[in-house]
């Protein structure tokens, strides 16, 4: 069953110096204890994206300009105040981009976890403090730490507390942005053990926001990768790792630099991202594309979402083509 | 003669329950234009020793030379010329950037500050020369940092520290907010800088890949002890400390294809506040031994400059 769909979702802002389309018209879906990456440029729209689920966005100068969000079949856009306060502690948890700022700098890091407990599960101060602990250790942070304050606390130490206090509550769909990439990759790979058990008791499911395709690979059923606002490509794994059809998502999986050859200089996409107050036309990707001189129409026109194999979706000209090619080298019957 | 000298570098912080040993008994050192890479668990210590070194964290022991001054406690005049020199890069610029400066007014800052540029005129030509170096459109003077992504934001941090020209930069994960391809833009632009201008790095960061790519020299940090430091490729190919080589097992690789036999190094993670005597890491390693729970391995030449500090590194390693 699908836990999360979204469908159209428009989101702008409207600054002094115009209306930024930050999230342009997108649609995707979460199964139940299922886990989907979000992958994308700098600015795309992923954390607004996830900020609008919950909506948390700031209106104005935020605005709903399009769509709807369904949470187990309820249109969270048309959520009663309560009803959303209820869905958000205990259905639905976070974890914020920016650990710094979640966590309050007059707490220790014990009472601010506890706290959280409390909150949600009724039980004894005795109790959460005693789920406190589990949940420190959990994150592997030492328990005689639980009495400092943030700031004795170093960025990736400070990101354990805020994945500990998402998880404390047991969540239904975790949305996190960016949640181990101020961490190093052995307590990462810890972290994210700790997330697929949680998917696997709870059936949790999860929207992962990462920069990281390495951790995609090991966390997800299924990605979505954002460009300038819109959804350009989504599949399952095996469809973006094994079949990358957008020059977008190639140009990502060139930049990497490589664990195992040595090279001299790395391989970025070319050029920088558009403005997002004045995006262009056509294809948003075709100023930095290295195939859209040959086409006209990348500049013209804007490319649909292409099926290029059940599931796998390509917003790219090129496809209208190719998905005639692939299906014959696939052996697809055309 | 090396350009940074580190050595014993000691910082604790005082805590309610004791001293916090942040970065313990370190030592190293950097040859001019080299890049010295420093990776480690997060609260291993990194950020506090680039502190150090630049002196915005006070060392409680030991010593940093810089070009063979020694520059741990310096103050005044000599505290001034250092702080030109030496400059840093943070991960996220956003939180150092001041939110109600332009980019022009940002970067003009340092400027101004030192007293290197003087007079309007001046200030501005050196800006806009700046922002062409680190490859900001001229465009983007009047913005401020909100209005600009992760990767332009990080090109205006690069432009301050570099505005008072430098020999020196401390870079504390300068790329690890930033999406794959804008980070491969910047460390290309780190590059190319240093090769124009013979910069000398520590490069933090958590991230494997990038450190392999930009690092001459690796330094391996745990739990505010220096646990294995050499060349870099060395450092990949034979990796001879037991945290090491859980850490290059860990690795995500961006496909789906790879077999991993994750060596998951489970156990407590021990305190750095009043640190039990022996290896820190001892609680965690599956060789560990009675001598480690009970002394203090210090780091020594396993191989020619490959320093390790595991009282077992030749038995596990059959050296
Ligand atoms: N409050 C706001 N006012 C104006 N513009 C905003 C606001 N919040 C976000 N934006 C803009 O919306 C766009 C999308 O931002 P968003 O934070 O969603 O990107 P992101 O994909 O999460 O990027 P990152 O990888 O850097 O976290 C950006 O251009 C950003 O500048
Ligand atoms: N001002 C402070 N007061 C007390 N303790 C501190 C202070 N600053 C840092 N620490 C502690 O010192 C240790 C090292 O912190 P540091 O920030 O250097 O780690 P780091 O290796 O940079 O971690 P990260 O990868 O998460 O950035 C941590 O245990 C941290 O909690
Ligand atoms: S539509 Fe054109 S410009 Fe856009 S990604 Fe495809 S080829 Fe490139
Ligand atoms: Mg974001
Ligand atoms: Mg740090």
């Amino acid at each position: 069953m699908e836990i999360l769909n979204i469908k159209d979702l428009k989101i702008s802002f409207n600054t002094d110096t115009g209306v930024v389309e930050a999230v342009n018209g997108i649609s995707l879906s979460v199964g139940e204890g299922e886990s989907l990456g979000l992958v994308g440029e700098t600015g795309a729209g992923k954390t607004t994206t996830a900020l609008g689920i919950l909506r948390l966005i700031q209106c104005p100068p935020g605005e709903f300009v399009k769509g709807e969000i369904f949470y187990k079949g309820q249109d969270i856009l048309k959520m009663k105040d309560q009803e959303l306060r209820d869905m958000r502690g205990a259905e639905i948890s976070m974890i914020f981009q920016d650990p710094m700022s979640a966590l309050n700098p007059v707490m220790t890091i014990g009472e601010q976890i506890s706290e959280v407990i409390l909150h949600h599960q009724k039980c004894t101060k005795e109790e959460a403090e005693r789920q406190m602990l589990a949940m420190l250790e959990q994150v592997r942070i030492p328990a005689e730490r639980a009495g400092e304050y943030p700031y004795q606390f170093s960025g990736g130490m400070k990101q354990r507390v805020i994945i500990a206090i998402a998880l404390a509550c047991h969540p239904k769909l975790l949305i996190a942005d960016e949640p181990t990439t101020a961490l190093d990759v052995t307590i990462q790979a810890q972290v994210l053990e700790m997330i697929n058990a949680l998917k696997r008791t709870n059936h949790t499911s999860m929207l992962l926001i990462t920069h990281d395709l390495g951790v995609v690979a090991e966390s997800c059923e299924k990605v979505a990768i954002m460009y300038a606002g819109e959804i350009v490509e989504s599949g399952s794994v095996a469809d973006i790792f094994d079949a990358t059809a957008h020059p977008y998502t190639k140009g990502l999986f060139n930049s990497i630099p490589s664990i195992s050859k040595k090279m001299d200089r790395l391989k970025p996409i070319e050029g920088m991202m558009p403005d997002p107050g004045n995006l262009p036309t056509g294809c948003k990707f075709h100023p930095r594309c290295p195939f859209a001189s040959d086409l006209e129409t990348c500049a013209a026109e804007e490319p649909i979402a292409y099926e290029v194999t059940p599931g796998h979706f390509v917003r790219c000209h090129r496809c209208r083509s190719w998905v005639e090619e692939l299906k014959v080298e696939r052996g697809v019957g055309v | 003669m090396a350009q940074l000298e580190v050595k014993h570098l000691m910082k604790y912080f005082k805590t309610p329950v004791g001293p916090l040993h942040a970065v313990d008994d370190v030592s190293f050192s950097i040859d001019s234009g080299k890049t010295l890479g420093v990776v480690g668990e997060s609260g291993c210590g990194k950020s506090t020793l680039g502190r150090a070194v630049l002196g915005l964290n006070e060392a409680t022991g030991g010593q940093i030379l810089f070009e063979g001054k020694d520059i741990t406690h310096a103050k005044g005049v000599l505290s001034k010329e250092m702080k030109r020199q030496i400059q840093i890069i943070f991960q996220d610029p956003y939180s150092s950037l001041d939110a109600r400066m332009s980019v022009q007014q940002l970067i003009a800052e340092p400027l101004t500050a030192t007293g290197i540029c003087k007079g309007k005129a001046a200030v501005q030509k050196r800006v806009a020369e700046l922002m062409d170096t680190v490859g900001l459109a001229s465009r983007y003077m009047l913005s401020y940092p909100h209005e600009l992504d992760g990767g332009r934001r990080q090109r205006i941090g690069i432009a301050r520290a570099l505005a008072v020209e430098p020999k020196f930069i401390v870079c504390d994960e300068p790329v690890s907010a930033l999406d794959v391809s804008i980070q491969a833009q910047i460390l290309n632009l780190m590059s190319d800088l240093q090769e124009e201008r013979g910069l000398t790095y520590i490069f933090i960061t958590h991230n494997l890949s990038v450190v392999k790519h930009i690092s001459d020299d690796i330094m391996v940090m745990y739990c505010g002890c220096l646990t294995e430091k050499c060349e870099c490729d060395e450092l990949f190919r034979a990796p001879l400390h037991p945290y090491t080589k859980g850490l290059l097992s860990a690795i995500p690789e961006p496909s789906i294809h790879v077999e991993r036999k994750r060596n998951l190094l489970e156990g407590e993670i021990s305190s750095p506040i009043n640190p039990a005597p022996g290896c820190r890491f001892s609680s965690r390693c599956p060789y560990a031994g009675d001598i480690c729970r009970e002394r203090f391995p210090a780091p020594q030449e396993a191989c020619p400059n490959h320093f390790v500090a595991c009282h077992f590194v030749n038995e596990i390693n059959g050296l």
